[in-house]
């Protein structure tokens, strides 16, 4: 569950911010990453930046969470800590975070 | 996604760096459910010569929770003007007697949360409620909450708290390392965990223990560089902490996230569901922020804690000795729909990914 998830930073509202993750945009707090500046490049957890990326690592990342997530619709025994994500994002599911 | 003819030509390279290297029988362990996962995925045990096993460590704090934890989140969302918030990992994860995904369909407060932040949130919403938020996790996880608990406190929102069930992976890796059952030749490091506390955390284990550590990241090539690397120093006689991880996890880690944890919470003993108890592998509030403590906040009668099911062999899998698809109850009165053991209830758990990848 300690599955983290690269996103791009699109605003910033002092500690907290709205992050890009491969099409889904969510909430973000920097409490731990004060350096983010909008634009940056970040690992993601359970609604937190972890730490900074550049963005081909993170780009390569995503590619690779979707090849599982891919898999994972062909093998339908329950979905991926992405999926997951976005699933709880819209408010359905009981599978958390891409923890 | 068939692998660019590149990436193959690479793999096959590392395939023979790992061959050229292992020239006895070796363990590797992973102690991340993501490269469990990734393992799995990518068929890599089917490309390892004769003699290298890869075995899955208690990689998921989901899988090493112990019943007691659950009993007693479930204890606490049955109590009046209580709401339990978790991670939807958590949910079915069994108790003694049930999960937290059944007490909530008999009428208990329990809430599934993407984040801590939004617990607290939820908190501020309900003054009239106490929230609890289920604090599992290991490092990766653990500061987010612990940056949770600060923006409580400063705040002064008095709702809310923490049940702690954090776990802290290099302890727990040691403590592997010095159980006689066990054997690990080398450790596949985690790639997130380490994200968060750098390298140095892995020093002791290669230098005490002379047991080589590869910090590895989650695609292919990645896992197979890390075995690479590992195989290597084993056939050199060395033991040290590489990162082959460092494009996304600087050996120093994330010293605010690090100093945030610390600031909040404190070593303790931790019960591993399997395993048990490992000392010092746990953390919960320092007394400064022992009121955000729900173990004292909120008193329950628990039932005598079960460990494991009859038959499950959880345990074993967790300590490497031995593989998912060894268990009796395995594929059998034991799946993804219908779970048996924790590491086949979290979707990173051993079982699971054997279940899913067929063990190649």
């Amino acid at each position: 569950m300690c599955l983290a998830v690269p996103g791009k930073v699109m605003e910033l509202n002092g500690s907290m911010g709205r992050c890009d993750f491969g099409g889904v945009e969510r909430e973000l707090c920097m409490d731990l990453l004060p350096e983010v500046e909008t634009g940056s490049w970040v690992l993601a957890h359970a609604g937190f930046a972890i730490q900074l990326l550049d963005e081909e690592e993170a780009k390569k990342t995503l590619d690779l969470f979707q090849e599982w997530a891919d898999f994972e619709a062909e093998n339908t025994l329950g979905p991926t800590p992405i999926e997951a994500a976005n699933a709880s994002e819209a408010g359905g599911g009981s599978d958390g975070p891409p923890a | 996604m068939a692998p660019r003819l590149d990436d193959r030509a690479r793999a096959d390279a590392l395939v023979a760096r790992i061959e050229r290297a292992v020239t006895k029988p070796t363990a590797l362990m992973e102690v991340c459910g993501t490269h469990t996962m990734a393992i799995g995925h990518h068929g890599l045990r089917s490309r390892m010569p004769e003699g290298l096993r890869l075995v899955s460590g208690p990689g998921c704090p989901v899988c090493v929770t112990p019943c007691e934890d659950v009993d007693r989140a479930i204890a606490m969302a049955e109590l009046p003007d209580v709401i339990v918030t978790t991670f939807g990992d958590m949910m079915k994860v069994p108790g003694s007697r049930s999960t937290l995904a059944k007490a909530r369909a008999a009428g208990a407060n329990v809430q599934v949360v993407y984040s801590p932040i939004d617990a607290l949130r939820l908190a501020q919403q309900q003054p009239d409620k106490t929230v609890v938020f289920v604090g599992i996790g290991f490092e990766t996880t653990t500061p987010t909450i612990a940056a949770t608990m600060l923006r409580a406190k400063s705040a002064g929102v008095d709702n809310f708290c923490v049940l702690p069930a954090f776990k802290v992976v290099p302890e727990a890796m040691e403590a592997l390392v010095l159980s006689p059952q066990t054997k690990i030749d080398g450790f596949i490091c985690p790639g997130h965990v380490t994200a968060i506390i750098g390298v140095a955390p892995y020093a002791p284990l290669a230098a005490k223990y002379g047991v080589p550590c590869v910090v590895t990241g989650f695609e292919a090539l990645d896992i197979l560089e890390g075995v690479a690397m590992l195989v290597e120093q084993l056939a050199a006689g060395d033991a040290r902490v590489e990162n082959q991880y460092k494009r996304a996890v600087p050996d120093e880690g994330n010293p605010k996230a690090m100093a945030i944890t610390r600031q909040v919470l404190q070593p303790c003993d931790a019960m591993w569901r399997g395993v048990g108890v490992i000392p010092g592998t746990g953390l919960e509030p320092r007394p400064e922020y022992a009121s955000m403590d729900a173990r004292a906040r909120l008193p329950v009668d628990l039932p005598p804690p079960a460990d494991l099911p009859k038959g499950c062999s959880c345990g074993a899998v967790m300590l490497g000795l031995m593989l998912p698809n060894e268990c009796p109850l395995f594929g059998k009165a034991c799946t993804p729909a219908s779970a048996v053991g924790p590491c086949m209830v979290s979707s990173e758990g051993a079982c699971a990914a054997y279940f899913k990848y067929g063990g190649a």
